[in-house]
Parts: structure tokens; C-alpha cells; sequence
């Protein structure tokens, strides 16, 4: 009961804020943390197996095939290892390097590689494999889909079996790729070609990594189980407490939610926001919720003649009430967006308010750049010209919803925004066709650790395949061009709010809402921490606790 | 032999079908960080950059000679993906099938034996109650039930997947115990509707078949009832039955699409509505080419059935 007087009251609280323009920002901090637990000895916690559920089934682990998250997870947490991976305030820390040198133009790198990691076959893991997996990726017929990672990196020569040296074009964030990049096995695959790295078996049926949990067995469209890394280099706190980790697909939401609710599943992905109160309601199970780095936005496409003026952009933004569409289709789980950075960077800004919800405003504005409703339709017009237009999206409920949201709020001001359906396939095909074949769409997407949004918004990019705004300000040119090359935080932070002001007096897209992720977790599963990193990043740490082993089935 | 111009030709529309819808297998990968170029060599790497003709030749001289291709989502040989896919989905379907007709045959006959009692209307009511219960709506009811409090953490049967974690430890019995368990639930959603169908033409037909003169005869010469209605009657009365058989094979491949999804089963439908959305054109080409082939080997089987049944067919 008191689960349910407490979600009453939050959800009345979000109306009023609302009202006041405020919106119920992210939930994170509203949830309960994960209920308290008999204490254990740290020797108790190894041990057991964590299940983790999801809708989709991952197809390869292969770094060179795929840039699907759950897959970078697998690859960069759990059986691969990056070189360098982030710490929690998104700054490099070493991994399987234990530390680096730069020189003193930043044209070189050295990396002293850690002499205790092992392939799970045995075998050393040193700079060749380095280097093997550096020139497969600069290789153009592998098709390596994140390739432009190392867009400034040059050559590689290994010094010795563990220090590798790099050359690079100094830039800003130079170190970010390597905290991407999982290193593979030069001494397995160095015989594959170019082509056929993505699709060789290696990824499918019989992967050797060098990370904290080992291959044991995939059955397709259904898991992929990992054992726990003996050999894991104690340096880096040594084998995970888990004997065994499974992640295992299912595609139904009800299904996969009775898999948590009576314990085969411990952690279920990508929690539809729907179901928050039922998890809440449970008290076995927990909600955590942490901003990543996807945000939702309509893209108003500017070489139609209606979309070509700012103030229209504007006006559109502004009779747009995000605040309570958060709370409609996401149940909270998401934060009104103010521009292209979201809360997950460092430097999100989070002073900088959204332009607020103001119909009235938005009408006005619209009626003094002659928008007017001349011939009694309810729809505006100008010059014989109707401000109507199709708003299209792919075939996901939540873009769905929020297009009929938005259509109903529009006609409010009399603009006609007629919703409308494509399968995805057909909609990119639209969106980066050079004639733009589309008028608004409703689209979210994952901005690169690296924010370097050059591709969707330079002049310079024009009739590119990601300019689908066809925007271009000369003011803002110069800026996006900087902040790739700039190194030290404070002139970045510049820059970044420079761009976010430009970008938000002309609105080339109306950004909706960062959003927030949620997973729901069995209170048994302990040692957890999400961010924008991902779900898996703590993995070596995570334990069930003892007294619910056998509860789960698990040896 | 009519088959195979047959399936050429679904499966030369089906081709043609995918490759003018837009988009590709790339699509997947539609995201700013990837940059066209890598998009273009991914292409490159499909063969889509070749002419639609050419891709047509290639791939149908491949597919003659058996080779199937590489999966553009999988990352793996076609015949591989369907050799995982295809006996988890013969086996969901072939224990449904035999159920739906051992069920529906016994429900129809015991209703045409007590026609007209207590038991054959309430069995007519729960037939047709069955029957217009959608599959995927009533599996996740079963699901529901199962995963419900009021079940005993032991008693439960599984809802996804078809093997328990710990499968690889256990023994012969113990694993044919363990994929028993794992069939039960989709196998009900699967086969319980097509169950009430077979059970009403059993009934109907049933009935028909007892008012016939040769079976007074079978009573006159004072043979048991049981044998009068399970040796003389059942075998006509089979006949039209045995070519639902045929019937309900695309049904069955139908339902299968959905029920694997809410049961999280690896098979075929699962793979297919996958590979579908992925745009992966070998998967969906190959995959169309087994369901098409087994439809049509169903209705074979079908019509070697009836001359089992019917004694004036004879296959020369």
C-alpha cells in the first residue's frame, strides 16, 4: 500500500510541476534502493550465477560485425578486454594498459601493456594483438563499423612484446577509442581476411577472450553463458564472485517480466517504462534507473520552404509541452531536453533551461511572421501555403505516441501535423536520400562518448547523408569544428555552450528528452552500477547473495 | 514434380519482393557514428553493390548447388542458422500436431457416442470457448497462471527458452524430463485450438459414419461396441480428418511465429520475423524455400495417409 500512496503522490507531484513548466525530471532519485540483505563475509560472495534478460538476442560478439550495445557490452565488460576504460566520470583509466605516455607535440603514444593477462586459451595477451586488431580496424575492407574512432591515428609499431607505440594527429578525447576498442586475439585470427573477420566463427560459436568471464556455451535466438576467469589478473581484483553468467533472450515483455518476478532471470534490460509500478510493488524486486546517452528529438526538414525559418522551428518547439510528454510515454523515465548533451556528459549544462512550454507564445510568434489563419480552416496559411505538414516515425509504439501527442498539441495552435508510419528500412532510405523525402520525423539516437556532431549539423556536411535538417548557421561552423580538436576541458566547455545556445535559438531539431534507462533487478543481485557506461560495467563485482542460490536453481 | 516451378517462382517474387523494398541489411547500422563509407565496404562485402540481375543469377546458381550464403545478421552460414532453427521448430510443431489429433479424434469421438448428453454439450462448449481463444493471448494466460504465487516455486513449469541452465549436467532422462517440462506450455498454446477443430469434424463426421448400415451390421454380429466404433467406424470416419492434416501445417507454421516469441522458443518463426526486420535476404529466401517444401510434404503426407485409411485409393 504505502508502494502505492507513494506513486500516487509522486505522480501528482509531476502534474503540478508540470504545470509550472518544470516537468518531473528523471526519477532516479525517487526509487528505493535495492532492500537490505543479511550481511555476507566477501569470501561468501563467490559464487553462484547471474542470470540477466532482454528482449533481443545478440548474434555475434565479434567487435569487427557489430556496434549493437548489448554485444559492446559482452565485448568490453565481460570476455573482451579495451585497453583503457572509463571511470565513472567518463575520464580514462588503465586496463589492459597500465599506463601510457604521450609525447610532448602529442604526436606519439606509448602503451605498457600488463603483463599478466591471458587469452583464455593460455596464451599471452601483448602488443601484437594490439596491433593486429588496430591494423584490422584501419583496413577498409573489414568494414569496421566504428572506424572513425582512430580517424587521427597513424601507424602502430610494437616496441616489445608489451609497449606499443602509436602515431597520431593530436587531438581532442584522443585516448577515447582504445576505451572502445576490445582487443582481439591476433594469434586466432591473424590468418582470417580482411572480409571475412566479421562473419568468421570466432564470433558466433567459439570466442576467446581475455576478460573476467570466459565462453562456455551459446544456443542462438536463445543464451550466451560465461564462466568465470580463474587466471583474471589479480591487479584487477581477480576472478569475478559470479561462477557463471547468462544472458538469455526473451522476446515477449510479459514473458521475460514472470522470468524475474519468480527468480530465472535476476536483472531484466531495457525495463519498458510501463512496468516500474509493478516492480515497485514487488518486494523482491527493485527499480534502478541511470541517464544514458539516447535522446529523442523531430527533425524538421529545412529545405521545406515552411521549415527554412528559425522562428517557425521555434514556435513549433515551444507548443510543444515536453515536460508531460515524458511523463506520458516515458512514466518519467527521462529528462526535457535542452540541446545535444545530455546529462550523462560532463558537460551537460544543466543551467541552460528548455524553451519552455508557452502556446500562447508560439501562437503569437507564429501570427507575426504572417502565419495566420486567413481562410477559416483552423489550419494557418500563408501566401496560399497551409502550415501543415506529415510527421513521420519508424515503427516503435513509443514514437507512435509521441507523434499523436505532438499532432494534438499542434492543432491546438493551428498548425496540421498528420502522423504517419514507416517501417525503418523505408524511413532512413526517406531520411538520407538527397531529395529528403519526408517532412518532420520523430527519431532518437546514442550520441558517441566523444560528442562530435559535425555530420548532422555543419555546412560543411550539407547533402551528407546525416545532414537530414539541411541546416546550416556560419556561426556554428567553426565551433562543431573545434571541439573535436581541443584538448583541455574548460575551452571545451566553451564551446559545447556555445553550440548549445546556437542550437537552441534555431532549433534544427526540437529535442525532446534525454533519456533515462531503467532495469529492474532481483534484490538478491548485489554489487551493481549503472550509468551511461552500461549495465555490465561492475560485472567482475557482482554476487548473489548466498541464502537465494539454491532458490534459483543454480548449482 | 509441379512443386518445383512452383517454389521457383515464390521464390524468385520473394526475392525480388525484398531487394525493391527499401532499405538493406546495413540499416541496422543507420547512426551518425558510422560513417558512410564503412556502410558502402559493409555493401561491398554483402555483394548488394552489384546489379539487381546479377545479385538474382548469383544467388539462384548458389541456392541450386545447395549453398545457401551467409547470414547478413548472424554472421554465420545460413544452413547452420537453420539447422539450430529448424528441429526446435519440428519439434514444437510435431508434438503439437500428434496432440491436436489424438485430443481432437478422442473428444469427437466420445462426443458422437453420447450425442446429445451432458458431457457432448459441455464438451461443445469448451471446443468452441477453445477455438476462439487466439494462441498468443492464451499462452500468455498460461504464463500468468503458472508464474502466479498460488504455484509452488517447485511446480513450476518453464516458460521460455527449451533447456534449464543446468541441462548440460544432467542425465538422458533427466534431459528428456527437462525438454518435456520446457514443451508443455507452448505446446498447449500452440496445438489447443486446432484440438477443438479436429475434435468438431471428428464429431460430425463421427456421427455420420455411425448411422450407416454396415455399422448395424458390425453390432448384429454381436461385436463389442469398443470395436465397433474403434475398428469399423474410426477408419471412415478418419477420412475427412486426415486431410486437415494437410490443412493445418501453414497453420501450425503460422501460430508458430507468435507462440515461439511469447515462449522464447529458438525456432524457425522466431528466426524468420528476425531476419524479416534485419532485412537479412538469405535467411528469409532459404527459410521460405523449408517452409514451402514442408507445406508441401505435409500434403504428401496427407495423401498417402488417405489410401491408409481409405481402402478405394491405391497408389499404383
Amino acid at each position: 500500500m504505502r508502494n502505492a500512496w507513494a506513486a500516487l503522490l509522486s505522480r501528482t507531484l509531476c502534474v503540478s510541476l508540470a504545470l509550472s513548466g518544470w516537468g518531473c525530471g528523471d526519477r532516479t532519485e525517487s526509487l528505493e534502493e535495492i532492500p537490505a540483505l543479511p550481511p555476507v563475509a566477501e569470501s561468501e560472495r563467490f559464487g553462484g550465477t547471474a542470470v540477466v534478460g532482454g528482449a533481443a538476442d545478440v548474434a555475434t560478439v565479434n567487435p569487427a560485425a557489430t556496434t549493437g550495445h548489448l554485444a559492446a557490452e559482452l565485448q568490453k565488460h565481460v570476455l573482451l578486454m579495451t585497453l583503457l576504460r572509463h571511470d565513472s566520470t567518463m575520464q580514462a583509466e588503465p586496463y589492459l594498459a597500465e599506463s601510457w605516455e604521450l609525447n610532448q607535440d602529442s604526436t606519439q603514444v606509448v602503451f605498457h601493456l600488463r603483463r599478466d593477462v591471458r587469452w583464455h586459451d593460455g596464451v599471452s595477451t601483448t602488443a601484437r594483438d594490439v596491433a593486429f586488431t588496430f591494423e584490422r580496424l584501419k583496413e577498409p575492407r573489414t568494414a569496421f563499423p566504428n572506424r572513425e574512432w582512430f580517424d587521427q591515428w597513424e601507424g602502430a609499431e610494437v616496441l616489445d612484446p608489451y609497449t606499443i607505440r602509436f602515431v597520431l594527429r593530436p587531438h581532442a578525447g584522443f585516448l577515447y577509442g582504445w576505451t572502445q576498442l576490445p582487443i582481439m586475439p591476433a594469434h586466432l585470427l591473424g590468418d582470417v581476411g580482411p572480409e571475412e573477420l566479421g562473419r568468421d566463427p570466432f564470433g558466433t560459436e567459439a570466442p576467446v577472450g581475455n576478460g573476467p568471464f570466459r565462453f562456455v556455451e551459446r544456443l542462438p535466438g536463445d543464451r550466451w553463458v560465461f564462466e568465470a576467469n580463474e587466471g583474471f589478473p589479480n591487479g584487477l581484483g581477480g576472478r569475478p564472485y559470479l561462477d557463471r553468467l547468462v544472458y538469455k533472450a526473451v522476446p515477449d515483455e510479459a514473458t521475460l517480466f514472470a522470468e524475474l518476478r519468480t527468480g530465472s532471470v535476476h536483472m531484466l534490460r531495457d525495463l519498458p517504462p510501463s512496468q516500474i509500478e509493478r516492480i515497485e510493488a514487488d518486494p523482491d524486486l527493485a527499480v534502478l534507473t541511470f541517464p544514458i546517452r539516447s535522446y529523442t528529438f523531430i527533425v524538421w526538414n529545412g529545405q521545406r520552404p515552411v521549415f527554412r525559418d528559425a522562428a517557425v522551428r521555434r514556435a513549433l518547439t515551444m507548443a510543444i509541452d515536453r515536460p508531460s510528454l515524458v511523463g506520458a510515454v516515458r512514466n518519467g523515465l527521462g529528462r526535457v531536453a535542452n540541446g545535444p548533451i545530455g546529462p550523462w556528459h560532463w558537460a551537460y549544462e544543466a543551467e541552460l533551461a528548455p524553451l519552455a512550454y508557452d502556446p500562447e507564445g508560439a501562437a503569437a510568434l507564429l501570427d507575426s511572421l504572417g502565419w495566420t489563419d486567413s481562410d477559416g480552416d483552423g489550419v494557418r496559411d500563408r501566401a496560399g501555403n497551409e502550415l501543415s505538414f506529415e510527421l513521420s516515425t519508424n515503427d516503435r509504439q513509443v514514437n507512435q505516441d509521441i507523434s499523436v501527442i505532438v499532432q494534438s498539441q499542434l492543432r491546438a495552435i493551428g498548425v496540421e501535423a498528420t502522423p504517419s508510419t514507416r517501417e525503418s528500412g523505408a524511413l532512413a532510405a526517406a531520411l538520407t536520400s538527397p531529395e529528403r523525402r519526408f517532412d518532420a520525423v520523430v527519431l532518437a539516437w546514442d550520441p558517441d562518448f566523444e560528442v562530435d556532431d559535425r555530420p548532422l549539423f555543419a555546412c560543411s556536411h550539407l547533402g551528407e547523408i546525416f545532414q537530414f535538417a539541411s541546416y546550416c548557421n556560419r556561426e556554428l561552423d567553426p565551433v562543431l569544428d573545434s571541439i573535436p580538436m581541443v584538448r583541455d576541458r574548460p575551452t571545451r566547455l566553451r564551446l559545447y555552450r556555445k553550440y548549445n545556445r546556437i542550437v537552441q535559438g534555431d532549433q534544427p531539431f526540437t529535442f525532446l528528452y534525454f533519456t533515462t534507462d531503467a532495469v529492474g533487478v532481483r534484490r538478491e543481485l548485489q554489487g551493481l552500477v549503472l550509468d551511461a557506461r552500461g549495465e555490465f560495467t561492475s560485472v567482475r563485482d557482482w554476487w548473489v547473495h548466498p541464502d537465494y542460490r539454491a532458490a534459483n536453481g543454480s548449482p | 514434380m509441379g512443386a518445383i516451378p512452383l517454389l521457383w517462382g515464390i521464390l524468385t517474387l520473394l526475392f525480388l519482393l525484398l531487394h525493391l523494398a527499401p532499405g538493406d541489411p546495413t540499416t541496422a547500422f543507420f547512426n551518425p557514428n558510422v560513417s558512410p563509407e564503412v556502410i558502402e565496404q559493409m555493401r561491398r562485402n554483402f555483394g548488394l553493390d552489384r546489379p539487381l540481375y546479377e545479385q538474382y543469377v548469383r544467388w539462384l546458381g548458389s541456392f541450386l548447388s545447395g549453398d545457401f550464403g551467409y547470414s547478413f545478421s548472424q554472421f554465420r552460414p545460413v544452413t547452420a542458422v537453420l539447422a539450430d532453427a529448424l528441429p526446435n521448430t519440428l519439434l514444437l510443431g510435431g508434438v503439437s500436431l500428434g496432440l491436436i489429433f489424438i485430443i481432437g479424434c478422442a473428444v469427437g469421438i466420445v462426443q458422437a457416442i453420447r450425442q446429445y448428453s451432458v458431457l457432448d454439450h459441455s464438451l461443445t462448449f469448451l471446443a468452441l470457448f477453445i477455438y476462439s481463444m487466439p494462441g498468443f493471448w492464451l499462452g500468455l494466460m498460461l504464463i500468468l497462471i503458472v508464474s502466479s504465487n498460488a504455484v509452488p516455486d517447485g511446480a513450476r513449469l518453464p516458460i521460455s527458452g527449451m533447456q534449464s541452465l543446468d541441462y548440460d549436467a544432467m542425465g538422458l532422462w533427466g534431459r528428456l524430463a527437462d525438454r518435456g517440462r520446457h514443451l508443455v506450455l507452448p505446446t498447449i498454446a500452440l496445438g489447443v485450438a486446432s484440438a477443438a477443430a479436429v475434435a468438431r469434424y471428428m464429431r460430425g463426421s463421427m456421427l455420420e459414419v455411425i448411422g450407416q448400415d454396415y455399422i448395424r451390421t458390425a453390432r448384429a454380429k454381436g461385436l463389442t461396441e469398443r470395436r465397433v466404433v474403434l475398428v469399423h467406424a474410426l477408419r471412415n470416419a478418419m477420412i475427412p480428418v486426415v486431410s486437415l492434416l494437410g490443412l493445418f501445417l501453414p497453420i501450425l507454421f503460422g501460430g508458430a511465429v507468435v507462440i515461439e516469441v511469447v515462449f522464447s522458443w529458438p525456432g524457425m518463426g522466431r528466426l524468420m520475423h528476425d531476419a524479416i526486420l534485419a532485412r537479412d535476404y538469405p535467411v528469409v529466401l532459404a527459410g521460405s524455400f523449408l517452409f514451402a517444401a514442408l507445406v508441401i510434404a505435409g500434403n504428401l503426407v496427407a495423401d498417402l495417409l488417405y489410401a491408409v485409411v481409405d481402402p478405394r485409393i491405391r497408389y499404383e
